[in-house]
């Protein structure tokens, strides 16, 4: 089936994830060689169109486009003419008459990506919308998994922190589990759903029930700021029951990994000492791995999208 | 370094006891047997019918004669105001103690609207570790949101840790239904107890008194019903959605015994408290302004107070506290409409309810006891608090028979703000022994045992 959009994780069969998977390896070979770019999408533009404020995917996008050769136009609302009358739509369009050939959309509203790609003709990557999906995180996130297990059996991995605001939970679980992986989740009472049967995920009330059995603990970013009324009591309760310190990370199982979407809240969910460490952890700690591995996956993406037409 | 225990003041080992002649309450079975007890370093060693004076080496064991009295296990008061810290001159843990023991309550739990707010992990230290200086059972209750505002919800989780045994904002209503959602979601996942004053502000703004037909008459401003009822239903509606274990402590409205009633029947995981003043009086009592009927929530009606007496035999009522509230003189002894709420009620808990509802009502002496020791301590985790072998010795000694008018001299507690003051009432306390030590003799009452 062809694959004209990248929006949510529900829209990808097994079939299209491991084909993403497997261009993900030969574009990672890419990176690493001295000359770090291939003319797969010369003449190619790609748009980023990032309406929420964001450095490290923004970033990766037009790296990955860059390494495939296309040019790379990047638009940030403030300094548009959104202001000035035009719909969001009418500022999109005009931007896509310049020819451009594929979008990578940011924005702050659950769904404003699919209603963009329902009204334009070019395909769309979504770079994170609201609190809805984060498909190019998922993915990147499941092939750091896969390239250090070199598997995708019986893989148990529990989600840490908070499933109310993040994006990045919700497409990791629905990837996850597509793959066929247990997936639980450790999230206090006031950020979890009222109702997660549609991501099946059993929740745990403290980190120390999950640390020591699963293979891939991920730590989502804790903002304290972003929360409705500030519900979660303190720093110090979210230490005492979710957070990873030193002790917790020396009981991790054997040959399991530590990942986490950045940027880490040092001491909120992440023991600072332990993001130190990383060099000599290499085999455990995967947050670097992971921002590389998005630029390999965006640019399978953007190569899977573009080479189609 | 440990503080002695002391009787009546004196210091003397007492955890050796040989109690003869005794009948002893069994709460949870409901029934009563004649038994004598041997304790040994604090703990109940034999029950065993007649055991031998010549067993028992008398320079070892003090004898305890408690013919024709009761054992009882020892009383738990879940609602109590200590005051301790930043109100030491309506009472303090010493005093409060004292008080306690004379009221035959070896257990008890304090409500932290001190100042500070036991809001704070180190504050619950304070009081488990007076708890442990004064060999006493204190269950400290921490804050459900800081500093009692209604706002930010305390830390569940390292408040339990500490030794905090429930939470609540005592002294104030939660008003804002959403957060009170949050409260119970999370204290379902912590696992802890709330204990919920329910009261609507819209309803009780500046009422003194019950509103009705007493709050006419006296030109009083009246709190009605309603500040309760609506809030308990809210309440329960939020502990059936979320599974969170919710104690509504102080009910006084007919209508919120019978929410609590069928609540319960719905497997809501609830259970509830009144206090005697609630079951004792009518709202007649604030006819000559006396400030010591002056409670929150208010003594209500006949038909309320019929209500909740019914709640006891029927079982729906789970417990009997006191809501010990300890107020200096210049707080009561003043016009009513300034005068403070509340009222002391750790030397009555078991005389006013004996009075009322065993003499009176005619409800047995089992169930009454269980609402005053082995049902609060189930309901406070605390255990189970029976008379039985290997257990330490938390035991209520009493007289059910005698009757006496109650007077401000009797009173120990550092407040004499009693409502229960001239009034004649039944039962007594004629020994208290908290952790296998003897902490109280009634001096007056007790039998001429061998003390040598």
């Amino acid at each position: 089936m062809e694959l004209r959009n990248i929006i949510s994780i529900d829209e990808l069969n097994k079939e299209q994830i491991l084909k993403i998977i497997e261009s993900t390896i030969y574009f990672k070979e890419v990176l690493e060689r001295d000359l770090k770019k291939v003319p797969a999408l010369r003449g190619k533009t790609v748009v980023n169109l990032f309406y929420e404020p964001s450095t490290r995917t923004r970033t990766s996008f037009e790296i990955a486009a860059k390494r495939l050769s296309a040019d790379v136009l990047n638009f940030a609302p403030s300094t548009s003419s959104l202001k000035k009358g035009e719909t969001e739509l009418d500022t999109i369009k005009t931007i896509l008459a310049m020819k451009a050939d594929l979008a990578v959309i940011r924005h702050k509203d659950s769904g404003f990506v699919k209603y963009i790609s329902d009204n334009i003709n070019i395909p769309v990557i979504n770079g994170g919308d609201g609190r809805h999906s984060h498909p190019t995180q998922a993915l990147l996130d499941l092939f750091t998994i896969y390239e250090h297990f070199k598997s995708m059996d019986k893989i148990e991995i529990a989600i840490v922190g908070d499933m109310l605001n993040s994006r990045v939970a919700r497409s990791d679980i629905l990837l996850f589990k597509q793959m066929g992986f247990s997936v639980f989740t450790v999230c206090p009472s006031m950020l979890l759903p009222e109702d997660m049967s549609y991501f099946g995920t059993e929740n745990f009330n403290s980190i120390d029930d999950v640390i020591e059995r699963c293979d891939v603990i991920y730590m989502l970013r804790m903002q304290f700021e972003r929360q409705n009324r500030k519900l979660y009591p303190s720093v110090r309760e979210y230490n005492r029951f979710f957070s990873l310190d030193i002790s917790r990370f020396k009981k991790m199982k054997k040959g399991s990994i530590l990942m986490h979407p950045g940027p880490v809240n040092r001491g909120i969910e992440i023991d600072g000492r332990i993001l130190d460490m990383e060099e000599e952890n290499m085999e455990r700690i995967k947050i670097s791995e992971q921002v590389s591995n998005g630029v390999a996956v965006r640019m399978s993406l953007l190569h899977y999208l573009l080479s189609q037409q | 370094m440990k503080i002695m225990n002391t009787i009546n003041g004196k210091k003397e080992k007492q955890n050796n006891l040989f109690i003869i002649n005794g009948s002893i309450i069994d709460a949870k079975a409901r029934n009563i047997y004649k038994s004598d007890i041997i304790i040994e370093r604090g703990l109940i060693k034999r029950i065993e019918k007649d055991i031998k004076a010549d067993e028992v080496d008398k320079n070892i064991y003090k004898v305890i004669d408690a013919g024709n009295l009761i054992i009882c296990p020892g009383f738990f008061d879940m609602h109590v105001h200590l005051r301790d810290p930043g109100f030491e001159d309506e009472e303090d843990i010493k005093s409060g103690i004292n008080s306690a023991i004379r009221g035959g309550i070896t257990s008890l739990a304090c409500m932290p609207n001190t100042n500070p707010v036991i809001d704070m992990p180190f504050l619950v230290r304070y009081l488990k570790m007076n708890s442990y200086l004064n060999d006493y059972n204190i269950f400290p209750v921490a804050a459900i949101t800081r500093n009692l505002e209604g706002e930010n919800i305390t830390e569940f989780g390292l408040l339990k840790e500490a030794g905090a045994a429930a939470f609540s904002d005592d002294g104030r209503g939660i008003q804002n239904s959403k957060l009170m959602y949050e409260i119970m979601k999370y204290a379902a996942q912590m696992d802890v107890l709330l204990i919920l004053h329910e009261e609507d502000y819209t309803f009780s703004e500046n009422g003194v008194v019950h509103e009705g037909y007493f709050s006419a008459a006296k030109g009083l401003e009246g709190i009605s019903n309603l500040s309760e009822d609506i809030m308990i239903a809210r309440d329960l509606i939020l502990a059936k959605k979320t599974g969170a274990r919710i104690h509504l402590t102080h009910l006084s409205s007919a209508a919120a015994i019978d929410y609590v009633r069928m609540a319960k029947n719905d497997n809501v995981n609830v259970t509830c408290d009144v206090t005697p003043e609630h079951f004792f009086f009518n709202d007649e009592c604030i006819k000559d302004f006396n400030t010591n009927f002056k409670v929150k929530p208010p003594i209500r009606s006949e038909n309320d107070r019929r209500s909740i007496i019914e709640g006891i035999k029927d079982g729906t009522v789970d417990a009997i506290a006191s809501d010990h509230a300890p107020h200096i003189e210049a707080e009561k002894n003043i016009s009513f409409n300034e005068a403070a709420f509340g009222s002391i009620g750790l030397e009555t808990l078991f005389k006013a309810s004996i009075s009322k509802l065993h003499i009176e009502e005619k409800i047995s002496l089992e169930r009454i006891i269980e609402l005053i020791s082995s049902a609060p301590s189930k309901i406070m985790n605390a255990g189970e608090n029976t008379v039985k072998t290997g257990q330490i010795a938390n035991i209520s000694i009493v007289d059910v028979n005698s009757i006496e008018k109650y007077t401000k001299e009797m009173i120990i507690s550092k407040s004499r703000n009693s409502a229960f003051i001239n009034i004649n009432l039944c039962g007594e306390v004629i020994y208290t022994i908290v952790n296998g030590c003897l902490r109280f003799i009634n001096k007056n009452k007790s039998q001429g045992e061998d003390f040598s």
